[in-house]
């Protein structure tokens, strides 16, 4: 499709508005992260801002894993294995936080967890057992030279690689898929079951009860539910799916430091795509982090992916650019310097005019018009009500 | 191993050295907790992007000493220059926090709290990128410390000084002087002025005092805009501090520690806030100390904050000199 | 004209109606109370008054100007007081700073704090205590003294005999007596007896409506009207 597209006569904007497979990919491993951020921030009510602390220990289990250094494992445990394993330890310490963090409500509920937080993130920032340089990360080494495969483990005709350059090639239908694109689907299979399940989760009786918390508590209370397991619960189940995306996430790049998994700001990416996407719509937040991306990529450096920039450069030509503005300023000199690499600008601008404009995001706006869900809303407007 | 350090650090001139490093750190957090706590303490709001206009405070009082200090320029006369600067600085943000709060704060008072922490994180977003295409123009490196403000310092804060037994930094007196007259002034404005008053009354029951005639809103603006504006005055302060000097990083490392000082305190309650900066301070010199000459972990001064932070929050949820509910909301 | 009036006025909590259209009048020099059960809408009138909680519809005037649209701080300084249930003093300030922040004009403080220690000769002996240490009574004092000092022509003075020890009760009766001396009041309170005592007349309220009004001079605390509306 992304192929058909580069050919077509329009190729030049394809690339300048499209994000790249590998862009893609990111999307959909951190789309599931932001929507397990969702589910615990935007169906209770409470601000997980130390969250990126499941996404961090789901990446580093995978890594320590694939290099021998977890008890037990040995660099040949299955990719799908690792991911559990990531996802059950994530479990514990979602308990272990949880259990201090839940007596706590509101602000203070908020700054806890991303206390918590940023001890690990100092923690495995000092800490060489796990990477020869510790502040840089750890990556795969050479015990683990093949790319990790999604799929049943132990069977090889029901299992893909994923990586950019581990990834298997596929042939079907006459095209080849890359390992990146391989990479897309395999990790996209995984995500589309994490959302299932935690889709389930939210329509379930748990699911109301975690809605009841949000909207209010004492009344859950009053009703005779312990919230405090429900909360605990809730969390612990978000902790999985974020560490299963920190694997996926492991899994694809081969290798994190604590900046990019560990740290707070990486909280801060999924609150932007839920806030975006819209609070509490869970699906909303892939949306939410699919448009930051397009964003950030649209406005990006050259990059394979193309974007605004060389677009720009090439539709205005040479001349164009180096015509002079004010003093020294070429016009090429302002594109870039408004341009090239400011992408979070943008996003940051368009995140506070989502926060006073619309508050409900981009999906929870949309279901607002429609009334309901688009699977509940599509067949009413299709085939006309039925009541 | 550890008897003998233990022995070592209690030694009257190591003891005396970490107390003083502790009051020159208490004193930094001090200076970027306050505007902070004020905010939150009357309006509820905790400002994520506080530590980005400490950030942007830091550039411009490093701006303000790069065009006007040369070579020749005297240490007495730099010192002056400094405390232009700082004044400068903390009148600028005063008044950007001033236009900050009546444009886009005010419209969501009505909406639950957690949109004032969202706006304020997008907020830092903005602010960083916007300090990183100023500093594209000047081709200066947005990750490391602003190199021609640090040299606008005067030799002599390079040096120690003996105190007795103790050897210190002068710089660490000059911030221990520092972070004590900004306490005193803004104890001074909360209890001896007018609108001190009024501010202290808007923290405990907004309502209330509206009823009585106090134009709340006002209020509000301009304690934001104030606290904006020392958090400004922080900035300045640090850009002279190698450990911590002008970057675009530094509005991260000074957010975590002010949110740590102003939760520990009690969210809200400047007392607190001053008490909470001393333990923090001095958690922080002891840890340094140990971790220099004992214990080789680098993270190690950070994890015992979150540590303090973490225990605090257990142990008593409210802060030490927090009450139950805040701002009056 | 009325220095107060209030017509149709209509008020929600979110979703909920809480006043019907209340119409009353207070006239200057008058001490007014509104008498209804628990949760007819007595505070939210006066919340309403206040612009706290403002009217969806309806008018609400003060010396002939109206009320609707204003901020709560304005509707204070056009000389409307409120001495709320549960008093709301500054509990972490002193005694003199609660007062010190209802005087509007700081020329004004030296002659306020007089007035407040006047009427109260045991906020004098507490002034710098904080007004969280005070007891019970002593803070409805503050509150009412609170008041007095804020250049006010009108006082919406909300239960202030609850929870007070019938000792205490008597010594607010007494406070609010001479105050309503030269001061208009619109009164809400439980106490039948003393309300009836304090003021020249009456409004019932139930369910969000005045349905009953009279003078204080012609009825009694056990009388039908009364019996109808307020006992459970």
């Amino acid at each position: 499709m992304y192929h058909t597209l580069l050919n077509s006569p329009v190729s030049a904007e394809t690339q300048m508005l499209l994000p790249t497979v590998e862009t893609m990919v990111g999307v959909l491993y951190f789309g599931l992260f932001a929507i397990s951020f969702d589910f615990i921030s935007g169906y209770t009510g409470y601000l997980s801002f130390g969250h990126a602390v499941f996404y961090g220990t789901g990446a580093y289990t995978v890594i320590l894993i694939a290099n021998g250094k977890l008890p037990l494992l040995g660099p040949g445990t299955p990719f799908m294995l690792s991911l559990l394993v990531g996802g059950l330890i994530a479990i514990a310490l979602a308990i272990l936080v949880g259990l201090v963090s839940f007596r706590l409500s509101g602000v203070y509920f908020a700054m806890i967890t991303l206390g918590f937080a940023q001890v690990f993130y100092v923690f495995v920032r000092g800490w060489d057992y796990v990477a020869t340089n510790p502040r840089d990360g750890p990556a795969v080494g050479p015990s683990h030279a093949e790319g990790f495969q999604i799929g049943a483990p132990g069977i090889d005709q029901l299992s893909l690689s994923i990586g950019v350059l581990t990834g298997d090639e596929v042939a079907l239908l006459g095209s080849t898929l890359s390992g990146t694109e391989v990479s897309y689907y395999m990790i996209g299979l995984v995500v589309l079951v994490c959302y299932f399940a935690m889709q389930r989760v939210i329509h379930s009786p748990f699911g109301r009860v975690m809605i009841a918390v949000r909207e209010n508590e004492e009344r859950a209370v009053a009703i005779g539910y312990n919230t405090y397991l429900y909360k605990l619960g809730a969390f612990a189940i978000s902790g999985f799916f974020a560490a299963v995306a920190g694997g996926l996430f492991a899994g694809f790049k081969r290798s994190a430091s604590p900046e990019n998994s560990f740290y707070f700001l990486v909280t801060g990416d999924a609150l932007l795509a839920s806030i975006i996407g819209g609070f509490g719509t869970l699906a909303g937040s892939l949306y939410g982090h699919l448009f930051d991306e397009t964003v950030r990529e649209f406005l990006s450096k050259a990059g394979q992916g193309g974007g605004l920039l060389p677009y720009l450069r090439a539709l205005l030509g040479q001349e164009t650019l180096d015509a002079t503005l004010v003093g020294e300023t070429t016009i090429g000199g302002l594109i870039d310097l408004l341009l090239n690499g400011h992408a979070s600008l943008y996003v940051g601008l368009v995140f506070v005019l989502f926060v006073l404009y619309v508050p409900d995001g981009l999906l929870g706006t949309l279901r607002a018009r429609v009334g309901g869900t688009f699977a509940d809303a599509l067949p009413a407007k299709l085939w006309g009500d039925s009541e | 191993m550890i008897l003998e350090a233990l022995a070592e650090f209690l030694t009257l001139g190591e003891l005396g050295g970490v107390i003083v490093n502790g009051l020159a750190k208490s004193a930094l957090y001090v200076m970027i907790a306050s505007g902070l706590t004020l905010i939150f303490g009357l309006m509820g709001v905790l400002n994520f992007a506080h530590g980005s206009l400490t950030m942007v405070g830091a550039y411009l009082g490093g701006l303000l000493m790069v065009v006007t200090v040369t070579g020749g320029t005297a240490p007495i006369t730099r010192l002056g220059l400094f405390f232009i600067a700082i004044v400068v600085v903390f009148a600028l943000l005063t008044v950007l926090g001033g236009a900050i709060e009546t444009t886009i704060i005010r419209p969501l008072y009505d909406r639950p709290p957690i949109y004032q922490i969202l706006l304020t994180f997008g907020l830092t977003l903005v602010i960083e990128e916007i300090v990183r295409i100023v500093l594209g123009i000047y081709d200066l490196q947005p990750l490391s410390d602003w190199q021609a403000a640090l040299a606008t310092k005067p030799q002599f804060l390079r040096e120690p000084v003996a105190l007795g037994p103790v050897s210190a930094g002068w710089l660490s007196l000059f911030q221990i002087l520092l972070g004590t007259i900004t306490v005193v002034s803004i104890w001074a404005f909360l209890t001896k002025t007018r609108y001190g008053l009024y501010i202290r009354a808007g923290s405990e029951d907004t309502e209330m005092a509206s009823a009585l005639g106090i134009d709340v809103r006002q209020v509000f603006t301009v304690v934001f805009a104030l606290g904006i504006g020392l958090a400004g005055a922080a900035g300045t302060l640090l850009m002279w501090d190698p450990t911590w000097g002008a970057s675009v990083p530094l509005a991260a490392e000074t957010l975590l520690p002010a949110f740590i000082v102003v939760i520990v305190g009690g969210l809200g309650t400047f007392r607190g806030t001053v008490v909470a900066a001393l333990v923090v301070g001095m958690a922080d010199a002891v840890t340094t100390w140990w971790f220099q000459n004992v214990i080789e972990f680098t993270g190690l001064p950070e994890l015992v904050l979150f540590l303090v932070l973490v225990v605090t929050l257990i142990v008593r949820p409210q802060g030490l000199f927090g009450v139950e509910e805040v701002g009056g909301h | 004209m009325s220095l107060l009036e209030l017509d149709g006025v209509h008020t929600y909590y979110g979703d909920s109606h809480i006043l019907e259209g209340v119409d009353l009048s207070v006239e200057a020099g008058e001490v007014v109370a509104l008498a209804g059960r628990n949760g007819v809408g007595k505070t939210t009138t006066l919340r309403t008054i206040l612009q706290l909680t403002p009217p969806r519809e309806g008018s609400i005037t003060f010396r002939d100007e109206s009320l609707v649209g204003l901020e709560t701080h304005e509707v204070a300084s056009r000389g409307v007081g409120w001495i709320p249930e549960d008093r709301r003093i500054f509990g972490q300030l002193t005694v003199e700073e609660n007062l010190r922040a209802a005087i509007p004009d700081p020329d004004d403080v030296a002659s306020g704090l007089q007035l407040a220690f006047d009427s109260f000769p045991i906020l004098e002996e507490r002034r710098g205590q904080d007004a969280g240490t005070l007891s019970g009574g002593q803070q409805q004092m503050l509150a009412i003294a609170r008041g007095l000092v804020g250049d006010n022509d009108l006082l919406l003075v909300d239960e202030p005999s609850e929870g007070l020890a019938p000792q205490i009760v008597a010594d607010v009766a007494e406070a609010l007596s001479k105050a309503s001396e030269d001061m208009t009041m619109l009164l809400v309170e439980q106490n039948l007896p003393l309300a009836l005592d304090l003021a020249d007349r009456f409004y019932i309220l139930d369910k969000g409506r005045v349905v009953d009004d009279g003078d204080t001079a012609a009825v009694t605390a056990d009388d039908e009207r009364f019996r109808r509306y307020l006992s459970a």
